[in-house]
Order: C-alpha cells, then sequence, then structure tokens
C-alpha cells in the first residue's frame, strides 16, 4: 500500500512539475533503463549520473524506475534469452572477446545475458518512450493538469516536507 | 519568449559527489561481507554443496585477501564436511583485477582438516542447478549402471513361477534389430545379382558360341571375319564386366554377413544379460566368488568412485579445454542469474588463476604433523595458462599412530584430450564401518592401508579402490543376523573370526559402458559355503530363469540363427556356380575367338585382347 501511495505521489509530482514535457520525459526514459536493469548492472552507474547531472526531471526518473522495474522482473525471461542470443551471436564475438578483455568494462556485467539484453531492450524502447510519453504528458497536462493542480490532494503533497526534497532536483 | 534550457544541472554535481563519496563509504563498510557472501555463493554453486566462509578481510593495500574457517560440506552428507581449512591467505596480482580477473600469485592454507562433523546440516544443492543437476546425474550413474548382485536369498524352493515380458528381454529387441539388418543384407544381395542379369547374358553368350563354330571364316570373307571378332570381343568384355561385378558383389555381402554374425553374436551376449536379469527378478544370488566380492563390497566401491567421476565432471563442466566462449550461471541475485559468458583471448589473463600454494595440515597437536601439500596451476581457462593442475602433498598426521597420507592429482585441461587423474595412498588410516547391502552385518576395518586412484580422459574412466585391514572386526546389526535367514547366518559364520580384510575394486571402461570388478580375501570362502548351502536349488532355479528367457527368445532367436546361416550358405554356393559358368562361357568365346583370328585371310592383325 505504502509502494502504491509513494508511486501515485512520484506519477502527480511529476506530471505538475515545472519542468517541460520533454524533461520529464527524457527522465521517465533514463529511469526506465534504472529500473529495466539489475540493480548492479555497470550501466546504471551512468544513467543514474545521467539523471541527476543533465537538465531532465528526477521526479520523471523515479517514475520511470518504479514502473519499469517490476516490469523488469516481468520481462527477465525474454532479456535473458535476447543477452544469450546476442551473446553467442558469431558476427559479434570479436566485440565481445575484445570488451572482456578491456579494462574495467567486465565490471559493466555486459556479458551476462539478462543484463545485456535489459541495456538491448531498454535501447529499443528508449526513443518510443521519450517520444510517446513527451506527447502523452503535454496532452494530460492540457486536458486535467489545472483540475488535478487546484485539488486538495496536490496541495496537501506540496505542503510535505517530501517535495521539499524533491524540489531540489526540479528541472531548471 | 521561451526560456533556453541549460543541458546540465550544475547544482547536482554535489550532491553526485555526496552519492559517489557514499557509495565508496558502503563499500570500504560493507565490501568484506559483499566479497564473502559472494564467494561462499559462487564456490557454493560450483561445487554442488553448501560452503561456509566464518571471515573475509580483503586488504587493498598489500592487495591480499584473508579468509578464516573455510567449510565444504559433503554432498553426499549433510552433517559432515569434507575439509575446514583454519585460514586462507591469498596474494593477488593486482594487474588483472582490472579485468574482473582472479589471479592468484601465493596461495597459502594452514589447519586443514578432513570429515569434521557440522554444527547444523548443509543446504543441499538446488536440483535445477547444474551442480544439482549433475550430482543426481553421476548418482543415477552409479545406481543404473552398477547394479551389484545381491546375497540376500529367499527361500529358492517356494519361488513362485517366473513371468516375464518380452518388452524386458534385451535379446529380443537386439534379434529385432539384427533381423532387420539381415533384410537389408539379402536385399542388397538380391538386387545386385538382378542387376548384373546374369541368366540372360550367360544364355546369349552360350548360343553364340556354337554358332560361331558354324561359321567358316574364309566364307565370311575379311569384313564378316572382322564383324564376328568385334562380336565376340565384346561379348567377353561383358562376361568379365559381369564378373567383376560379382566378385565385388561376394566381398560386400561377405562384410554383411561377417557383421551379421557378430550382431548374432551380441545378440547372445544379450541372452546372457537376460538371464541375469532372470535371475535378478528371482532374486538369485550369483554364487561364483567374483560375484560375492561385489555383493559385499560393490556399493562401498561404487560410492568412492561415484564421488570422484563427480568432482571430474564439475572440472569437465567449468574448466574448458579450448579458447571457446564458456557459459557460466551468473551472479546469485533478486532478479534472473542469466549466464554469463567468459569470453577468453590469447596472450590475455584467463578469469581465474592460481599460480602456487602451499598447504599445512593441522589436526591435534602442530608437533605431531609433518605434512604439506603444494598446489599450482588452477585456472579457469588451462588452455591460456598452458600447464596443468597439479596437487602433490605428502607426510604423516598424528602422534602415536599417525597416519600416512600421500596424494596426487593432475588435472589437464588443454588439447585434444582432457584428463583429469587422482591417485591416494593412506596407511594407518582407521575407515569408517562398511555396512553389507542386504544383510544385516557390518565390518568395522580398524587402522587400515588404503589406496585410490581414479582418471576421467574424456569419458574412458579407470580406476581403483584397495584396503587392506589387519584389525577388522564384524558386527551384526540384529542377533541371529537377518532373523534366520540362512545367507546371513552362513556369511556370519564365515566372517565373525576374521581379522584380515583385504578388498580391491577395478573401474575401468567409460562413463556410458564402465566395468566394476570387486575381490575380497571372503569371497571364495563364502563363495563355498553357500554353494553348499543352497547350490542344488539354486541351480534348479537358475534353469527355470534360463527356461522362462529362452520360451520368449528361444524360437525368434533359432529363426535367426537358421536365416543367417541360410543367407550365408546361399552365398557360399552360388556366387562360386555363378563365377565358374561365367569362366566357363569366356574360355569357350575365346577358344572361338583365337580359331577366327587364326584362319583371318591376308593375315589381319588383330589387337591383342
Amino acid at each position: 500500500m505504502l509502494t502504491l501511495l509513494k508511486l501515485l505521489q512520484s506519477l502527480f509530482q511529476t506530471l505538475h512539475s515545472e519542468g517541460t514535457p520533454g524533461q520529464v520525459a527524457a527522465g521517465l526514459m533514463l529511469g526506465a533503463g534504472i529500473g529495466l536493469s539489475p540493480i548492479l548492472a555497470g550501466h546504471n552507474l551512468l544513467l543514474f549520473a545521467a539523471l541527476i547531472l543533465l537538465n531532465v526531471s528526477f521526479g520523471g526518473g523515479m517514475l520511470g524506475l518504479a514502473l519499469f522495474t517490476p516490469l523488469g522482473f516481468l520481462l527477465d525471461p525474454i532479456l535473458d534469452r535476447v543477452g544469450l542470443a546476442l551473446l553467442h551471436a558469431p558476427a559479434l564475438q570479436g566485440l565481445w572477446r575484445a570488451g572482456y578483455n578491456v579494462p574495467l568494462v567486465p565490471y559493466t556485467g555486459f556479458n551476462n545475458s539478462v543484463i545485456l539484453g535489459s541495456l538491448v531492450g531498454w535501447l529499443a524502447l528508449a526513443l518510443p518512450l521519450f517520444l510517446g510519453g513527451r506527447r502523452a504528458i503535454a496532452a494530460y497536462r492540457v486536458r486535467y493538469g489545472e483540475r488535478v493542480l487546484n485539488s486538495r490532494f496536490m496541495k496537501g503533497l506540496k505542503a510535505s516536507k517530501v517535495y521539499n526534497v524533491y524540489t531540489w532536483f526540479r528541472p531548471e | 519568449m521561451r526560456r533556453r534550457l541549460g543541458i546540465f544541472r550544475w547544482r547536482a554535481v554535489g550532491p553526485l559527489l555526496l552519492f559517489l563519496v557514499l557509495l565508496l563509504g558502503l563499500w570500504l563498510i560493507f565490501a568484506d561481507t559483499l566479497a564473502r557472501r559472494g564467494a561462499q555463493s559462487s564456490l557454493s554453486t560450483l561445487l554442488g554443496t553448501e560452503v561456509d566462509i566464518a571471515s573475509l578481510r580483503i586488504r587493498e593495500t598489500d592487495a591480499a585477501i584473508d579468509l578464516g574457517g573455510l567449510a565444504i560440506a559433503d554432498p553426499r552428507d549433510p552433517r559432515r564436511n569434507l575439509l575446514e581449512a583454519g585460514t586462507i591467505t591469498l596474494n593477488l596480482d593486482p594487474l588483472p583485477l582490472a579485468e574482473k580477473k582472479l589471479v592468484i600469485d601465493q596461495f597459502r592454507l594452514s589447519g586443514l582438516r578432513f570429515l569434521t562433523t557440522r554444527a547444523t546440516p548443509a543446504r543441499p544443492a538446488e536440483p535445477g542447478s547444474p551442480a544439482g543437476q549433475l550430482l543426481a546425474e553421476t548418482r543415477a550413474w552409479a545406481r543404473d549402471k552398477f547394479q551389484g548382485p545381491s546375497l540376500a536369498l529367499g527361500r529358492i524352493d517356494t519361488l513362485k513361477q517366473l513371468v516375464l515380458h518380452p518388452d524386458q528381454l534385451q535379446s529380443l529387441r537386439a534379434a529385432t534389430g539384427l533381423a532387420a539388418r539381415a533384410d537389408s543384407v539379402e536385399a542388397g544381395y538380391q538386387q545386385g545379382l538382378a542387376q548384373l542379369q546374369l541368366g540372360p547374358l550367360l544364355d546369349s553368350s552360350t548360343s553364340l558360341v556354337p554358332r560361331l563354330a558354324a561359321t567358316d571364316p574364309k566364307q565370311l570373307g575379311l569384313a564378316g571375319t572382322q564383324q564376328a571378332v568385334s562380336a565376340v570381343r565384346q561379348t567377353i568384355d561383358r562376361v568379365r564386366q559381369a564378373r567383376s561385378g560379382l566378385t565385388g558383389l561376394e566381398q560386400v555381402t561377405r562384410t554383411g554377413l561377417a557383421g551379421l554374425q557378430r550382431g548374432f553374436g551380441d545378440v547372445q551376449t544379450a541372452r546372457e544379460r537376460d538371464y541375469a536379469t532372470a535371475r535378478g527378478l528371482m532374486q538369485l544370488p550369483s554364487l561364483d566368488a567374483p560375484s560375492i566380492g561385489a555383493a559385499l563390497f560393490g556399493q562401498e566401491s561404487t560410492d568412492y568412485f561415484q564421488q570422484a567421476l563427480y568432482y571430474g565432471r564439475v572440472a569437465q563442466r567449468y574448466v574448458p579445454p579450448g579458447l571457446q566462449p564458456w557459459n557460466r550461471p551468473g551472479p546469485s541475485r533478486t532478479r534472473r542469474r542469466g549466464t554469463t559468458v567468459e569470453f577468453p583471448r590469447e596472450h590475455e589473463y584467463p578469469g581465474f588463476l592460481l599460480r602456487q600454494g602451499e598447504i599445512d595440515v593441522a589436526t591435534g597437536a602442530t608437533g605431531q604433523n609433518q605434512f604439506s601439500a603444494a598446489v599450482a596451476g588452477i585456472s579457469s581457462q588451462p588452455a591460456l595458462y598452458g600447464r596443468p593442475a597439479t596437487l602433490s602433498g605428502r607426510g604423516s598426521l598424528g602422534g602415536a599412530q599417525p597416519v600416512n597420507l600421500d596424494l596426487a592429482m593432475v588435472s589437464r585441461h588443454f588439447g585434444d584430450h582432457p584428463a583429469d587423474s587422482l591417485g591416494a595412498r593412506i596407511d594407518g588410516v582407521n575407515l569408517p564401518p562398511i555396512a553389507i547391502p542386504s544383510l544385516p552385518l557390518s565390518v568395522r576395518p580398524g587402522p587400515s592401508r588404503v589406496s585410490f586412484s581414479f582418471a576421467l580422459t574424456g569419458d574412458r574412466l579407470a580406476g581403483h579402490w584397495q584396503v587392506d585391514a589387519r584389525q577388522a572386526s564384524w558386527q551384526a546389526d540384529s542377533a541371529p543376523p537377518a532373523g534366520g535367514s540362512p545367507v546371513a547366518e552362513l556369511v556370519w559364520q564365515a566372517v565373525r573370526g576374521l581379522t584380515t580384510l583385504q578388498v580391491r575394486a577395478d573401474l575401468g571402461g567409460t562413463i556410458e559402458q564402465p566395468t566394476l570388478s570387486v575381490r575380497s580375501n571372503l569371497d571364495d570362502a563364502i563363495a563355498a559355503r553357500l554353494q553348499a548351502l543352497a547350490g542344488e536349488a539354486l541351480v534348479r532355479a537358475t534353469a527355470r530363469a534360463r527356461a522362462a528367457v529362452d520360451q520368449l527368445a528361444g524360437p525368434k532367436l533359432t529363426a535367426l540363427e537358421g536365416r543367417l546361416q541360410g543367407l550365408t550358405s546361399q552365398v557360399a554356393s552360388r556366387v562360386p556356380a555363378e563365377a565358374g559358368r561365367l569362366n566357363e562361357v569366356e574360355r569357350r568365346l575365346q577358344g572361338e575367338l583365337k580359331r577366327l583370328a587364326g584362319s583371318a585371310v591376308g593375315g589381319i592383325s588383330l589387337p591383342k585382347l
């Protein structure tokens, strides 16, 4: 229940943040990458750094993380297959062999089927997610944004300390 | 006018750095615990049994790791550890760590103890894990391949009639397969004969001879004689071709027949196995001495070989012989583990390498032990290291009654034929009691000299297990043994006073078709007593078992044998006869050819035949 409330909180905070729909969608896209991959995947550190350093919606990132983490668990069997097929693809053997023997690269875990599958899965989803998310958020704000923003729930949410923490990472 | 947005959020650099510092702090606090759990998990996965590590400390500045309290549980008995190690120090080569590769320059282990009792039972290997599957496969292998004879002897004279089903008989299956092969050989032979068309050829050639004999070359003239000579030569060529084809057909058919005869030998062997199966169904013991040895100590021997084979197959599974990509289970985590693929490359470090190590065994007071072992070249990609993994050790343990131990292990996983071999000799060891299968008896060997060897080369097996005990003692689990079972009483009478126990088991063959022979110093005595006790009744029961098999398989095997003999005799008689007819007609044609050529007018120059 608590997780659901947090998810709702994150959702509304993000949709009504001051960031543009593009910023929110970009954050959503980066968060999706983190959520789709196992937590200790090397590329997650890069995605997290990008989420913090780039002028995208942090809330969008958290929303993406919250939405795509369970999806990652559900898609694990498919991601595993995709990753294994890529790791076994004859045309890519040279690439993997080179990466495996380069300092620091093996720590990304690219040679694990689930990590590689989730990275590739996210790369395939990233652009549609960004474009679709941007359009959906823009449409939401035009149709329902004002009404929800003036609701008691949002006013209470904005007054809470959680919201203050959130504003640290609010897009400029 | 829209405000232009910057790409970077510079004010978040501080929190990011803070986050990274936090990560570093957490690493410094929890690295040892994480590494310990990771090592426990990896080793447990690899060995298929619970591995515990009490402590692990990473010394970053020294590039070294200290391990304490390593315990590896026995996969076969969760209540004991195969070995425990007091302290282990690993000195690492720091450079390969950048590539996530573990290269141990020096390894030092002290305080090693074997077969200790565990405080809590070990978790078994997950049945679905690779090691769990290997363990289950090896157990099934031992169960299926070594169904040793039993000494459990019921009352033979009251046995019910044995009822066999045809599906139970290997000889029937083998005979069906052989009959199909015989069909193929016979069809090939008949088809070959038909293709040669010997009948029409012989008829036309034979009829040509009198026609030629009736002609006069002088009347034929030059052109007519040349035509006649040409016709004779063509016919002779066809006869020769037919004879050559017949010879080829004979060779092919005789090869096929030889294969069928060998196959029939296999059928007869299968029938012998069916007799044994029938005897087994009637629970009839075999009373010859080798069977007695297998019945008494076959199970114990199999246990040793099974365990050695398990570790041999683990090595084959996890230590690839070449440089091809190698799949391993991914790390243990909440998400799916997936498969981690290693991509070794020449002139690079292997994923794991232990260059050399020292093992110091300690039990009891330190001064009582003089044992040391050395290990070298253990690698996850031996082809990169290019040298075999070796383990050798020698010394004695204990004070008043020392146990002398001498062991050597070589694992060579590169080149065409990966091979693992182990040899050990232990003198003075107190073996645990050996229970005799099917009988309520056990023997406590006491201080013994034990030797064991095992080699797995590809799928070929070789090994032996030998025990020589001079202070053995026998125990009956009930009084009287087996509640009056005649065999148990008899065996008990034979062994109760014996203090010498000598057993030797030899393993050979392949994983698919292993062979095991077990002999002991008790075999002849027990066999003689069993023969005296139950020999006559056993002979009658054995005859019934054979009769039951023969009733089902006999007619088919007899018919098959007759068919093979018929086919053989058909080939043996017809082929020479046809060849003789061809030779005769050729001889006659050659005669006519000479006559025509010799009487030709004008000295016609004929080409040599």
